[in-house]
């Protein structure tokens, strides 16, 4: 005798505040049985309206709140913002000051990387201890940006024309022994998972996307790359001297939370060996050109943008002639990816979910900003 | 290899061979689309394989007082080219634009966004609600009529000393 168990759809909330959402962000699910059905997000929770704030600053001012947007990622977010209003006011950099942001945005994508391996293998069921294996590294390159700026997590270095200060005399050897390392790491992480049956099982498969859906629903980074669309700016769009640096834009064949995670780790590999070239190459003369303070770039627009860890990070700023941007947009890749949540999470269980979520890497502050 | 920014008046260009009647103005940056005109625009310059625009980048409004400015930018993967595409809303009270959803998916949090913040209304948007503030917030806090201090602005962040006070259109405070 067979039976079927009858089941009737009900919502169920991943989040606000729980550990596979990354911070305060909110699933309601509509489930039907263990299948998701509807997946619908509430997002909002940590917004402190930093356009609106950033219209009221002055240009310098503003550098410290593009830190706290994606707070995982600050140097890369600086060096977006400072491209942009760069681009809007006609400003060079001195190529020691291009160099020496492109080690600090490719150690900050090293940093932003191991957290996200780290946590999203907390998300597939490897409680904590290949976080605390990321983590270990990444507490060394946070070392390398407490001894150049002085912060581990808001670092506040790039300004408009160059960087705050020039590297200190520890940090090259530091560097170097950390690039040497770093590469066993990376082997070592991609041995213990890569042929985890569980691991495998658990991500394989799971939030298939598709490279037109991915297009159309505006992705980008590490996401995208993952459905096998070879989209890196720092290739179609070199900024900083990236067109010196030889390194590879590596893509998933799948689209599923497991090629997102391998194209983190290889990015990993990549970011490597830019910094090894760029360290090797590192010119003299100054860190950054003089800048008035009170920067009043000509009547116009910009849209800057860089390849940050999580994807395009663009930032579009109005110009009136004033002290202060008339319009401060950010592009948030975090906010942009979750546009094929549903289409990622529909059709699988809950536990899917939360590994989609994790595949993602979502930062929340940057997604409310 | 850079990417090849169009101009506006190539923008144009295109625009109006996909569609003739589309554009309203071009400038050095940006081509100006037509509101009735921008889905039906905005599906050629996303299909035809001269533009091939397959990924909106990104979309966001401004606010220029007297109207609002929705900014679109396009880009091609294919042949690595990006353009920027705008179009007005006049009314200010009811401002609205068509929503370009249908076109592309990727619009549609980023037009809850320049909704939510901005209120411009999409129209056509499939679920068009405050996505980042809640529903019955008071006031569009991007607006330039929307303060966030309450005395409004002051003196010090808007001016540098020696330097002339920025011509604006007087403020209020929100109720």
């Amino acid at each position: 005798m067979t039976s079927t168990i009858k089941t009737e759809p009900f919502v169920i909330n991943i989040g606000p505040q729980h550990p596979s959402t990354h911070g305060v962000f909110r699933i309601k699910a509509t489930v039907d049985g263990e299948r998701v059905i509807d997946a619908e997000m509430v997002m909002g929770y940590l917004h402190r309206s930093m356009e609106k704030l950033a219209e009221e600053r002055t240009y310098t001012q503003n550098i410290p709140f593009t830190d706290r947007t994606d707070y995982l990622s600050s140097m890369s977010n600086n060096l977006g913002y400072c491209l942009a209003v760069e681009k809007l006011a006609g400003i060079g950099v001195p190529d020691r000051g291009n160099a020496i942001r492109v080690i600090m945005a490719e150690f900050q994508r090293l940093a932003s990387h191991c957290m996200a391996v780290g946590a999203f293998t907390n998300d597939t069921g490897a409680w904590q201890t290949p976080v605390m294996w990321a983590f270990r590294e990444r507490e060394k390159i946070l070392d390398l940006f407490e001894m150049t700026c002085g912060a581990r997590l808001t670092c506040n270095y790039m300004r408009i024309g160059g960087v705050a200060f020039d590297l200190p005399k520890e940090f090259m050897p530091g560097a170097r022994k950390l690039v040497q390392s770093l590469p066993g790491f990376i082997d070592e992480m991609e041995g213990l998972l890569v042929e985890n049956e569980i691991f495998l099982v658990r991500t394989r498969k799971v939030g298939v996307l598709s490279p037109e859906m991915a297009i159309n629903a505006s992705l980008s980074g590490p996401v995208l790359r993952g459905c096998g669309v070879a989209w890196d700016i720092r290739k179609a769009d070199p900024y900083c001297g990236y067109e010196q640096y030889d390194f590879d834009i590596p893509i998933g064949y799948q689209g599923d939370s497991f090629d997102r995670f391998i194209v983190r780790l290889e990015e990993m590999r990549q970011s490597v060996r830019i910094i090894e070239q760029a360290l090797d190459a590192l010119p003299g003369g100054p860190h950054s050109t003089q800048v008035p303070l009170a920067l009043r770039p000509p009547r116009g627009e910009a849209y800057g943008r860089v390849e940050g860890p999580r994807g395009e990070l663009g930032y579009y700023i109005v110009s009136d002639e004033g002290p202060s941007p008339y319009r401060f947009h950010i592009r948030p890749p975090s906010f942009i990816n979750l546009s094929a949540l549903k289409e990622m999470t529909v059709g699988g269980s809950v536990a899917d979910a939360v590994v989609v979520l994790g595949s993602i890497d979502i930062v929340v502050g940057e997604i409310d900003r | 290899m850079a990417t090849r920014v169009w101009p506006g008046s190539e923008t144009a260009a295109a625009a109006e061979r996909l569609v003739p009647g589309s554009v309203a103005k071009s400038t050095p940056v940006a081509c100006y689309l037509k509101p009735e005109k921008l889905v039906e625009t905005m599906a050629a310059l996303r299909t035809d394989p001269e533009s091939d625009f397959v990924h909106l980048t990104d979309l966001c409004g401004v606010d220029f007082w007297d109207h609002f400015e929705v900014v679109y930018h396009l880009q091609s993967f294919e042949k690595n080219q990006f353009a920027t595409v705008k179009v007005e809303a006049w009314d200010r009270e009811n401002a609205s634009v068509p929503s370009v959803v249908p076109v592309w998916h990727g619009a549609w949090m980023q037009e809850n966004e320049a909704y939510d913040l901005l209120g411009i209304r999409f129209e056509g948007h499939p679920n068009l609600y405050r996505i980042l503030l809640w529903e019955g917030y008071p006031g569009w806090p991007l607006r330039k009529d929307f303060l966030s201090m309450p005395g409004g602005l002051q003196p010090g962040l808007n001016e540098f000393a020696g330097t002339a006070r920025r011509a604006e259109p007087p403020v209020r405070a929100v109720e």
